[in-house]
């Protein structure tokens, strides 16, 4: 038995941390923020954030990638939550992972090398508007290889080179393609997220050449949405764990009636839970990471267990953050609203808290 | 060092199968039956209990974690999961001896004198002696601190007074470890000692607490010139309080993995009862289940982490209690999913004239002591707030 991470796991983790915190930091993530016309990509950012593998991780060995799993990569998406970091990771992650799952050996070696090097930046279109997570949601039509339809919201569109988009076919079998930037017919059109550490896009399609990835059957898409499911839900973790942190430290030291606040049972209290739920749901993740790396049987629960548990999480404690730092956790110039906001456009992201709720009723029920 | 791996070892998978093996020949049908045991009176239950689990002693399935020189079977942590988990699923029933077998024997292999060693913990181990928990009093609850029995030194004997409640027990207890105030006029936490005390003498009565589910697990013990010889103090004279947290530090040995065992087959019952009763298809029901279910899937994960902590010889410290808060909470919340759920024949013992529900109520109404004693929800989230977070008292 061995539930935890190891120590190359806790290393990987901190040279992320400590990269951000180095060269990513707030006042950094702030300049994103403030420029909600920029293409939320900074260049230094991405390339060093390829440059220490992070791009690398879920990829083969023998397409130039680190070759390792889920849990591996929750560690990233942690540590990118945790530092409410801009940029595409995990739609680029993601785009490989369909690629790696469903494409041709010829597909895998044009795509893999270059997405895990950061030279090129992927994204995924899986759901349509007002549409379920769970491969029933897509908006998008496949006919002798040209798509026509939409797809959002889509992370960071306006600079991918290669969309891996979900579509069904004349007979409504959902399958996989890959549109290229420039394609013909392809428009990408900026929904403004108030999540201004992330840029997200709608994607139409109007008979756009697209190339099928040959495995991209209804279980891939599937197996898609829950790697998506679990390093959101990993991002949520960092960003609830390092919200809770930061309010923690805050209520230490703020004083009012002539005594730390941190120091009333109110507050007390509110934190504690908050630090178990927290806590439930970093194992969450960890656990499904697990299951899904080695196709457990019961990965599916452990999936919407980690989806729901995360969202929750993120949601409660970054909300309490607000409450807990009191007015100046409600004005622009404190760094709350980053970590309020990105829980909130995450968390309904590849299945909300309660269609997470709503599989496991399904699978138990 | 590995990555995560949940597998146990090939030895403890033979553990495994040995235990299980055991357990299908010796429970009988009925006993697999929900609510059979609240169908025989506290006496006959317990009774048999103590005489089944002498039986496991007997064929070595009991002190799995406890070195074999104390009659234990020196296994691993993992084989002590595997051992609440595999009991949990054959419907063993719960132990009689539980109090001792989880706090006393350990604090006495740590710090007893050797002649407590080999008096009290083979005894235990085989039921001869059931022990009982003497901390609690009427007025002093969650604070432990303020306990007012007291003894005074006569001659090599402690003449002890006072009352005791919330005793698990108290009605078929042999013997007592018991925090007395042993030095007069002291206060809070000085001046305790640890007292195991006969029970079987005059100065000792015992009587059993109703509780609201009606059963009496719980008892109150009354001190009247109560004597206990003063070689009979486990740690020094005067360290009862340190010798209660080192005593309460072995709580976390509480089984995470048996108790979601338990708790998921409870999950399972409750969601046949909701399908009988035609509300499994309620979106605000299944919401509510599935809520529980990630709480209860939680605690699995938790476990494994403890044991894995364990396993690395690393110090839990306060994480206890995220651990009680954990399971005491989820299963509570558990059985307000069932009211909820069922709604007017949730409160019903025979909704229809061949469904009993009353082994859920019993649960329903157990489940409101688990956030109170063995330390408050409320105490709890002190200790995670100041201890594990570092706020201010």
């Amino acid at each position: 038995m061995f539930f935890a991470l190891t120590d190359e796991q806790q290393a990987f983790a901190s040279t992320v941390t400590e990269f951000l915190a180095d060269r990513f930091d707030l006042e950094a993530v702030r300049g994103v923020v403030e420029d909600p016309e920029g293409d939320g990509h900074p260049v230094t950012l991405w390339k060093g954030l390829a440059d220490q593998g992070t791009l690398a991780v879920l990829v083969p060995e023998e397409h130039d990638g680190l070759g390792l799993g889920l849990v591996d990569a929750q560690v990233v998406a942690r540590a990118l939550g945790a530092g409410v970091a801009p940029g595409p990771w995990l739609a680029t992650v993601l785009a490989a992972e369909a690629v790696r799952i469903a494409g041709s050996a010829e597909q895998q070696s044009r795509w893999l090398p270059a997405l895990a090097a950061g030279e090129t930046v992927g994204t995924v279109a899986l759901r349509g508007e007002g549409g379920a997570w769970d491969g029933s949601g897509i908006t998008v039509d496949a006919n002798d290889g040209r798509l026509n339809g939409s797809a959002s919201p889509v992370d960071y569109p306006a600079v991918a080179g290669l969309i891996v988009v979900a579509a069904t076919d004349a007979s409504g079998t959902p399958g996989l393609y890959l549109v290229e930037a420039g394609a013909s017919g392809l428009t990408v059109r900026d929904q403004h997220t108030y999540d201004g550490t992330a840029r997200v896009g709608a994607v139409e399609f109007a008979d756009t050449p697209a190339e099928a990835l040959p495995n991209g059957d209804a279980a891939a898409v599937r197996a898609l949405l829950a790697r998506g499911a679990v390093l959101n839900a990993a991002d949520l973790v960092g960003v609830a764990r390092e919200a809770l942190t930061r309010t923690v430290a805050y209520d230490r030291d703020r004083n009012q009636f002539g005594v730390p606040v941190g120091s009333f049972q109110a507050l007390k209290h509110a934190l504690a839970d908050l630090h178990v739920a927290v806590t439930m749901a970093e194992h969450a993740v960890l656990f499904a990471a697990h299951a899904v790396d080695t196709d457990d049987d019961g990965a599916a629960i452990a999936v919407a267990v980690a989806g729901s548990k995360a969202s929750d999480a993120a949601w409660n404690a970054t909300g309490a953050m607000i409450q807990f730092f009191g007015g100046i956790g409600f004005t622009w110039e404190h760094e709350a609203h980053f970590f309020y906001k990105r829980a909130r456009r995450r968390a309904p992201l590849f299945g909300s808290a309660a269609e997470h709720r709503e599989a496991l009723a399904a699978l138990t029920m | 060092m590995r990555a995560v791996d949940l597998t146990y070892t090939a030895e403890e998978e033979q553990f495994r199968q040995e235990l299980r093996t055991w357990l299908a020949e010796n429970i009988p049908t009925e006993w697999t039956v929900p609510g059979y045991w609240a169908t025989l009176s506290d006496e006959e239950s317990f009774e048999k209990r103590r005489e089944w689990e002498a039986r496991k002693t007997a064929a070595g399935f009991s002190g799995i974690q406890w070195p074999v020189e104390y009659g234990g079977r020196g296994g691993t942590p993992a084989m002590k999961a595997i051992y609440d988990e595999e009991t949990v699923r054959a419907h063993a029933p719960q132990t009689v001896n539980v109090l001792g077998l989880t706090f006393l024997a350990p604090t006495i292999m740590a710090i007893g004198t050797d002649e407590q060693k080999a008096e009290i913990i083979g005894p235990m181990l085989r039921n001869e002696v059931i022990w009982c928990q003497g901390f609690s009093e009427p007025g002093a609850g969650s604070d432990l601190a303020a306990v007012a029995t007291r003894g005074v030194l006569d001659g090599d004997e402690y003449v002890v007074n006072g009352q005791k409640i919330w005793t698990t027990n108290a009605m078929h207890g042999d013997k007592i470890f018991t925090i007395v105030r042993t030095e007069a006029g002291s206060e809070k936490h000085k001046g305790l000692s640890m007292l195991l005390i006969d029970m079987n003498q005059p100065g000792v009565e015992a009587r059993p607490l109703k509780q609201m589910s009606g059963a009496s697990e719980f008892g109150e013990v009354f001190f009247t010139d109560a004597r206990v010889p003063a070689k009979d103090c486990l740690g020094e004279i005067g360290q009862g309080w340190r010798t209660a947290m080192l005593l309460l530090s072995f709580e976390r040995g509480a089984s995470g993995v048996g108790q979601y065992t338990e708790f998921r087959r409870q999950y399972d019952e409750i969601v046949a009862e909701a399908k009988r009763f035609g509300r499994a298809d309620d979106p605000v029901a299944r919401q509510e289940l599935a809520r529980c279910l990630v709480e209860l899937e939680c605690l699995r994960y938790h476990a494994m982490h403890i044991l894995t902590q364990v396993e690395q010889g690393k110090d839990l410290g306060s994480e206890s209690s995220m651990t009680k808060l954990q399971w005491s909470e989820a299963f509570q919340d558990l059985w307000e999913a069932f009211e909820h759920v069922l709604g007017p024949e949730a409160t019903l013992s025979a909704p229809r004239p061949d469904v009993d529900l009353s082994p859920f109520h019993a649960q329903d109404h157990w489940s409101r002591s688990v956030t109170i004693w063995g330390g408050s929800s409320q105490v709890q989230r002190n200790i995670v707030a100041e201890r594990v977070l570092g706020l201010p008292r």
